[in-house]
């Protein structure tokens, strides 16, 4: 190794009276430059923010640029039809928001209740059983959960509800198992918030007469409330940024926003951009400019989300020493 | 140091007071326990709600990758068979074919090495000068016809309609008085009455279409008394036509007033005539009657009847001089009209004398008779020429040289031929399939499905098999396979890994163990602005990444990515859509992962070890790689695994970059096109088609095997690290 020769060759050279000043003379060129490698190693990160946000920026400039594409337009009416020079981002938007919404009341409730049984309630041994089988379901690509959709719960769906309200494609079946998949993110988040509230503060409650429920709802949960609240807004963000379950079980084609019915088809922002890129996509043109500028918009959507998150823990974070 | 929370919280409680007293202190605990109780409940059916999708979600997948499919032949493999070996008897040297039935007679009736096949009705007009040999040890005669001992023998059918026979009862007369008749005019004419019970069916048939009680007698029929209600008409198969025309004879000379016409244009085209808009009344038929037909006169509003009337037989005929042939088998027989030459060849005993076949010509239904029962030999009983002739009858001269020049037809074993003769000539299609629940408790339904399918039959499938690991992708989903998909995410995931891991260990490195120790304010600024960065990327969609690799790999760096900047690629054809973008792409990815990993195994390398190194007068770098990393690798790799299992089942981005969505060629080099096994999933869940459902099912399992067995690895990792720490 290069660098240990050298610095055995050193020592050899030196005579003893001098070593503290000669040592600290010592230009390390080998050290300067592994640590030179490894702050550009970390630095890359940098640039990978920096290239995502040029290209995104880049490529939306080009497409607002287009003369049939007004920023009013994009941002204030509701139907994308980029065959005909219609593009408002909020049918897509809207059909993001539902699906959203759906995944949000399958996997907030489903999750926070998972995490208190398993911070609260679960034996040791329970619990060890548990979170792995959660890191499982946790760990299987999208793409299989968009199977999922498409071949367990759309059908459920339509038997429930009927083949005629219940399209093949619709948002109601890909928002639910959004959640599902969501579901371990929530619950493995909110479980360490609820985890690290110190035993100290539940002996205190029971010491006061709480019933475990009393002391979980009311003491915990409360105590916990910013990680917990962390866990919300990344699962929203994960929510609104997933891809293929929507783009195989939501349906293809936008839908004139505004629309509310879960159980017609509508096409996400992800899902828009999936399968706009699909076929081979030729550069300069409407659709691939397109499809830039709406991936900035979602970039700016999960990133606030993601500050908010980052400012909730950190602003309401209970203190436990 | 807040306990005060506690106290507001807990306060709320004593808001209205102190606790209750007597009853209403034990029901103030009742309900509190019992809120308790349910929300716990609540709590449990929460986590049996996950747990369920987990396995509701393995249900899925195991029931769409197993289950029955119908099966529907291009071709049938039996009339493959049949016209191969049929070819061959015509064509054997020795042999005498003739319409004239007269000629073979005189051809074999003094040659004693002369052996040829008759209606048994025309042996049996000639047995003076003739000898009929037994087949398999049962000579033919009315009982050993009945009792289906003797193999040449075939039912004879009436058919007709209760449409046709309720309209008109001069029709249902005659098909009585038929039944009634039907086996002295069968004896008369030379053949064998009906089997009992099928005859007995005929009979109950005719019952049950005159509504009357199918456990009595046939009514006496006077056709002197039968209403003459228009001409009945009857056509069809010649073998029957003598029987009918006798009948009919009979049944004028009893008394019937009417007319009757009987014709004889051979069995498809009586049925044709019978489905046709004011068609016949009665068809004879040598055939039962198919599928198609049942289904052609359901069109016209004819439900066909059958009504079997008799039996008739072939005669395997030498010459009364022949002395050694007591008996052949039906595997002789097919070899004495096809392939032997001599008669020693058939039994080293028999004479060693040429063979001298006489045999039918090809537009008469004996001939089709015999070798309908000789060469019922399954395809894979046919030696290696017999599948060559096949190929050469069925294929195109231009697929026959394509096929030979990749591996001459003559230099390959029986089992490849087979193969190529079922790919080629037979092509089997899955014309519906089932997925496993229903074909667990929907058996008889499925078969009774696959009836409505003509050459369909069923077979329990499972879609994951050999050949769909080894084969790449293709249109018709149960050649497709995901071979090319497999070798695409290998690929990927080889070159995600040489780029993410030494740039994300790296950068952990600078951040746990450099970054720390700065003075600098600007750079330690710097510092925090990399570690919020690297949190905020992890949280960045990954389709945003498939944005970032689109523009900048496969575009702006197309030079590179496609490899005609080393030379490795035709510049006019290539593009940067390859392994290389996707695998950079990846590593983007995946990068804040690794990142955060490998930091989080760095730092639970304990202080004292650092400063052990330290110590003893070691650089920074010398403690990191001698100290730090050794201790810190288990877990790094660990969360490596992790990450890499994360960029094995990543779809989006690379829907995004353009993987490509139809290749068949492995890739072989960073600058290939390339597939992935959830590229190969997304497309074909997207497929309408069932059995492209079944595929992606069964591509999900091997996608869920590959995770499982990088999760798995990354268990033992950890388990291993944990001991060392003990």
């Amino acid at each position: 190794m290069a660098v240990d020769t050298s610095a055995s060759s050193a020592v050899s050279t030196i005579t003893l009276p001098d070593i503290g000043t000669q040592l600290r003379k010592q230009p390390r060129f080998g050290e300067m430059i592994i640590e030179g490698l490894l702050f550009l190693s970390g630095a890359i990160s940098i640039l990978v923010t920096i290239g995502i946000v040029v290209v995104l920026f880049e490529e939306a400039l080009k497409f607002f640029a287009r003369p049939e594409v007004t920023l009013l337009d994009f941002f204030l009416t509701g139907t994308w039809q980029p065959a005909i020079g219609q593009f408002g981002i909020w049918s897509l938007v809207n059909a993001t928001l539902v699906v959203s919404l759906i995944a949000m009341l399958v996997a907030l409730p489903i999750g926070l209740m998972v995490a208190i049984f398993l911070s609260e309630y679960a034996s040791a041994r329970f619990r060890g059983i548990l979170k792995p089988i959660l890191e499982v379901l946790a760990g299987i690509p999208t793409v299989v959960f968009g199977y999922f959709a498409l071949t367990f719960v759309t059908p459920i769906l339509r038997g429930l509800v009927g083949d005629n309200t219940v399209q093949i494609y619709n948002t109601a079946s890909a928002g639910i198992v959004v959640g599902i998949l969501i579901v371990p993110l929530v619950a493995s988040m909110a479980e360490d918030a609820l985890h690290a509230v110190p035993r100290a503060l539940r002996e205190g409650a029971y010491g006061l007469g709480a019933t475990k429920l009393e002391t979980a709802v009311r003491i915990v949960l409360p105590a916990a409330a910013s990680g917990v609240a962390a866990a919300f807004i990344v699962a929203i963000s994960r929510a609104v940024g997933e891809t293929m379950v929507v783009a195989i079980a939501a349906g293809a084609g936008p839908r004139p926003a505004p629309f509310i019915n879960p159980f017609n088809s509508a096409e996400t922002m992800t899902g828009h951009m999936v399968r706009i890129s699909g076929g081979d996509l030729s550069y300069d043109s409407v659709d691939y400019e397109s499809i830039f500028a709406i991936g900035l918009m979602l970039f700016f959507m999960t990133l606030a989300l993601n500050i908010i998150s980052y400012y909730v823990v950190k602003r309401f974070r209970e203190v436990y020493e | 140091m807040s306990i005060k929370p506690i106290e507001s919280y807990v306060e709320q409680d004593f808001d209205r007071g102190f606790y209750p007293e007597g009853d209403d202190l034990q029901k103030f605990v009742d309900r509190r326990n019992r809120n308790g109780r349910i929300w716990y409940l609540i709590f449990i059916a929460s986590t049996i709600v996950a747990i369920m999708a987990l396995t509701a979600l393995l249900y899925t997948i195991v029931r769409d990758s197993f289950g029955y499919i119908v099966i529907q032949n291009t071709v049938d493999p039996e009339t493959l068979v049949r016209d191969v070996e049929q070819a061959r008897m015509l064509a054997a040297p020795n042999t005498v074919s003739s319409e004239d039935d007269t000629e073979l007679v005189e051809g074999i009736e003094d040659n004693p090495y002369a052996i040829g096949y008759f209606g048994y009705a025309y042996y049996a007009n000639n047995q003076d000068i003739l000898k009929a040999v037994p087949v398999n040890g049962a000579a033919p005669s009315a009982e050993t016809a009945r009792s289906g001992a003797y193999p040449y023998t075939r039912p004879l059918y009436i058919y007709s309609a209760p449409e046709v026979m309720q309209a008109k009862s001069n029709v249902s007369d005659f098909i009585n008085f038929y039944l009634a008749n039907a086996e002295t005019v069968m004896a008369e004419v030379g053949y064998f009455p009906a089997n009992q019970e099928a005859f007995q069916q005929a009979r109950e048939t005719w019952l049950e279409v005159n509504n009357l009680n199918t456990s009595m007698a046939l009514p006496a029929v006077d056709p002197a008394e039968v209403p003459d209600q228009g001409v009945i008409t009857i056509s069809g198969s010649s073998t029957v036509y003598p029987v009918t025309r006798q009948i009919a004879l009979k049944f004028r000379q009893a008394g019937y007033p009417g007319g009757l016409k009987v014709e004889q244009v051979g069995t498809t085209a009586g049925f044709e005539q019978f489905c046709a808009k004011d068609g016949i009344d009665i068809v004879d038929a040598s055939n039962p009657a198919g599928r198609t037909q049942f289904d052609a006169c359901a069109k016209a509003h004819r439900e066909l009847r059958e009504f079997t009337v008799g039996t008739d037989a072939l005669a395997i005929a030498v010459s009364q001089k022949n002395d050694f042939l007591k008996n052949v088998t039906v595997d002789q027989l097919r070899e004495i009209f096809t392939s032997y030459e001599r008669w020693s060849e058939v039994d080293p005993a028999y004479p060693d004398e040429p063979i001298q076949r006489f045999i039918p010509g090809t537009d008469s239904g004996t001939l089709s008779f015999f070798a309908d029962t000789t060469f019922s030999r399954g395809l894979a009983e046919l030696p290696a020429e017999d599948l060559i002739a096949i190929l050469e009858l069925h294929l195109t001269p231009g697929r026959l040289n394509a096929l030979n020049a990749e591996n001459p037809l003559a230099e390959q074993t029986q089992e490849e031929l087979l193969r190529l003769v079922q790919q080629e000539v037979v092509k089997p299609r899955v014309v519906m399939s089932y997925n496993l629940v229903e074909s667990i408790f929907g058996r008889e339904a499925v078969y009774a499905h696959a009836e409505t399918v003509p050459n369909g039959f069923v077979e329990f499938y499972s879609w994951l098999n050999l050949n769909f690991l080894t084969s790449p992708q293709s249109s018709v989903p149960e050649y497709a396979g995901v071979n090319t998909a497999i070798w695409g995410s290998l690929w990927v995931i080889f070159i995600t890994i040489i780029v993410a891991l030494p740039i994300g260990v790296g950068a952990a490195i600078y951040l746990e163990e450099y970054a720390t120790m700065v003075t600098n304010p600007t750079l330690r600024r710097f510092n925090a602005i990399i570690q919020t960065n690297i949190n905020n990327l992890a949280g960045v969609p990954s389709i945003i990444y498939g944005l970032l690799g689109l523009a900048v790999f496969v575009r702006a760096l197309e030079i590179i990515t496609s490899g005609t900047a080393f030379g490795a690629a035709d510049p006019t054809t290539a593009n940067g859509r390859t392994v290389l973008s996707a695998g950079l792409t990846m590593a983007l990815l995946i990068l804040p992962l690794i990142i955060i990993n490998a930091q989080e195994a760095i730092r639970a390398v304990p202080q004292s070890l650092r400063q052990a190194g330290m110590g003893l007068g070691a650089t920074r770098w010398q403690t990191i790689w001698s100290h730090v990393l050794p201790n810190a690798i288990p877990g790094i790799l660990t969360g490596n695994i992790l990450a890499v299992s994360r960029a094995v089942g990543e779809t989006a981005p690379l829907v995004v970059i353009g993987a490509s969505t139809f290749i068949t060629v492995n890739p072989t080099s960073p600058f290939s096109k390339f597939t992935t096994l959830p590229i190969q999933i997304y497309q074909w869940t997207a497929r309408p088609q069932a059995e492209f459902q079944h595929i992606a099912a069964a591509a999900i399992i091997v996608l869920l095997v590959l995770l499982l067995s990088l999760n798995a690895a990354a268990v033992l990792l950890r388990n291993k690290y944990s001991k060392r720490l003990a």
